[in-house]
């Protein structure tokens, strides 16, 4: 306990002082503090966007589902992969250059002036607020419960140390610290996830990968193809999951850090980094994990008969079946540093969340709609104290009602963040794209999404033809979009030239 | 994207890019990771699970058109 605790504290000191080091080290203006400067290169920004995406879920979520229904769910990897790299190979180039050439601090601030609308300004800072937050308490209570796991000590004093790293990294650092602690952390969750899934394939299967799969062939076939041995992942599902990933590129905590690069040449060499390292490596490992080696050491049908005689449910105990594994089966003193590993996933993304939501509110809610001349000194302060208010109300929300969290999260937050999706390309990429158009498509995209998961008589989601929310939705969003572009007046020919002939002509000359 | 679309080779790059999407698509919908009645499942050097010899050709293939787009023919390189 005294040992667990220490290096915790450690753990802990070492991310507070690398906090006060960027403080020291900054320029104290809204740019530094939101966008790290711009200065930020290929390899920071790698593990910024690969960790801010890679969050606890990475650890339970991801090989828990594997686990229980077999490799299926491993396309919505496939789908990231191929969604994150597009955004930094379609999109980030222009609105890299877009913000830099105007000064623009936020995504929604890019779109707000594309558009010529303060009211399509307020319609994404709440919509893409209201979308995000609830990640940003579902983190350190994810934290907790392996805090509680390891140490005995209550949930809630694990999710406040994650809490008060968090506020710390956030307040003092901004967004250039919490980039480069992304490196840090995801050293220390790579050693972790990675380390781990060695030490046990050598402590319990001797003939390696290929002796859990003959285990698995042997005891549960079905786990090692689709549809699973539930017949979950049929084939419709499947290719659902890989559009679904697809759609990562709109996430606003990933949009935003396309706005903090360096230079254009970190867009050239950005997508290698995703596909070698992100897509044929890192989600590699809690693939291996969840699909082979898991069922291989502890056989669902083990696992839940030790779930049922424990008063516990198999989909729960499957959520941390790779901890209950490392926990039985290595020494104690790996246990503290994989969940070190967990409290560096959980933290890395819940901080790039944070920074996200704190600039919506300052420079969109606050200085956008209600003091548009604000100085910059204020636009700061807001940003911090705007990090404290999403804290205490995203852990309010979560602590509230966890069981609605869960839903929250895949069926609503993916869905919404989608919705900004074509008012986002359409304002990039299309000059006859309308702000009419923006409004009216997003709004009717989270109203309709809102509708469809609150009117379900039966249990049935009538509105969204029980299908994943994003499907009809988005398909919905899109087309209102193209059709009022086409029936309203095309932008200006000022907004044209800013917004598209200026983007080119810099992007070409810019070295 | 817009760049892109704008030259020949831009537009190879994304009907490469589009039409792997589209086949893997087919494989999935057609069933092409299921395992049919009395035969084992697929499995590449013993381990390698047919969802993730396909995930992982699909990430090569966007792999190499980027390489060869990206480092040779992308107007802003």
């Amino acid at each position: 306990m005294v040992f667990e605790i220490t290096a915790l504290t450690a753990f802990g000191l070492i991310i507070i002082a690398l906090a006060a080091y960027g403080y020291k080290v900054s320029a104290k203006t809204a740019e530094d503090y939101m966008l790290a400067g711009r200065t930020i290169g290929v390899v920071v920004m790698f593990f910024f966007v690969l960790f801010a995406i890679s969050s606890s879920w990475t650890f339970y979520g991801f090989p828990g589902m594997l686990y229980l229904h077999g490799p299926g769910y491993v396309f919505f990897i496939w789908g990231s992969v191929a969604g994150f790299a597009g955004l930094y190979m379609f999109l980030g180039p222009r609105l890299w250059a877009l913000a830099k050439i105007n000064r623009f601090l936020s995504p929604v601030e890019a779109l707000a002036e594309r558009y010529e609308s303060k009211g399509l300004r307020m319609v994404l800072a709440i919509s893409i607020l209201a979308f995000i937050v609830p990640y940003v308490g579902i983190q350190p209570l994810g934290v907790g419960a392996g805090f509680q796991a390891l140490t005995g000590l209550p949930t809630m004093w694990g999710a406040g140390y994650t809490v008060v790293l968090l506020v710390v990294l956030v307040l003092l650092g901004g967004m250039r610290i919490v980039a480069w602690v992304n490196i840090f952390l995801g050293v220390v969750y790579v050693t972790a996830l990675l380390g781990s899934l060695i030490w046990i394939v050598q402590a319990t299967l001797p003939g390696g990968l290929s002796e859990a799969a003959q285990r698995l062939m042997e005891s549960e076939p079905a786990l090692l193809s689709a549809p699973g041995p539930y017949g979950e992942f049929a084939p419709v599902l499947v290719a659902g999951t890989f559009v679904v990933g697809l759609l990562a590129f709109s996430w606003p905590h990933v949009v935003i850090g396309a706005m903090t690069a360096r230079d254009k040449h970190l867009f050239k060499w950005f997508p290698l980094l995703v596909f070698v390292f992100g897509g044929l490596f890192f989600y590699v490992i809690p693939f291996v994990w969840g699909s082979l080696v898991a069922p291989a050491v502890l056989p669902p049908a083990e696992l839940a008969q030790q779930a049922a005689a424990a008063g516990s449910t198999l989909e729960i105990e499957a959520d941390r079946v790779v901890q209950t594994i490392i926990t039985r089966t290595l020494p104690g003193w790996f246990g503290v540093f994989v969940l070190m590993g967990v409290i560096a996933a959980a933290v890395s993304t819940a901080a790039v969340q944070l920074m996200t939501s704190s600039i919506i509110v300052a420079r969109d809610v606050v200085q956008g709609i209600f003091k548009p001349d604000a100085s910059d000194r204020q636009i700061t302060a807001w940003a911090r104290w705007a990090v404290i208010a999403v804290v205490v109300l995203s852990l309010t929300v979560s602590i509230l009602d966890t069981g609605l969290m869960a839903l929250y999260l895949t069926d609503v937050s993916i869905p919404g963040f989608a919705q900004w999706a074509p008012a986002l390309v359409g304002g990039l990429l299309w000059k006859r794209g309308t702000r009419e158009a923006a409004i009216v498509a997003t709004s009717v995209g989270v109203v309709y999404l809102a509708l469809g998961l609150l009117i379900t008589p039966g249990g049935s989601r009538v509105l969204l033809f029980d299908l994943h929310p994003v499907v009809p939705t988005l398909a919905v969003n899109v087309v209102v979009y193209i059709v009022v572009s086409f029936l309203t007046p095309r932008p200006s020919e000022e907004i044209q030239t800013q917004f598209f002939d200026e983007v080119d002509e810099f992007l070409r000359s810019e070295s | 994207m817009r760049e892109i679309m704008g030259h020949a080779a831009g537009r190879v790059y994304l009907a490469v890019l589009f039409l792997s999407v589209i086949a893997l698509m087919a494989f999935i919908v057609t069933g092409g990771l299921e395992t049919a009645a009395g035969e084992e499942p697929f499995l590449l050097f013993g381990w390698m699970t047919m969802s993730l010899v396909v995930g992982a050709l699909f990430v090569v293939v966007w792999l190499i058109a980027y390489l060869a787009y990206f480092f040779f023919f992308w107007p802003y390189r």
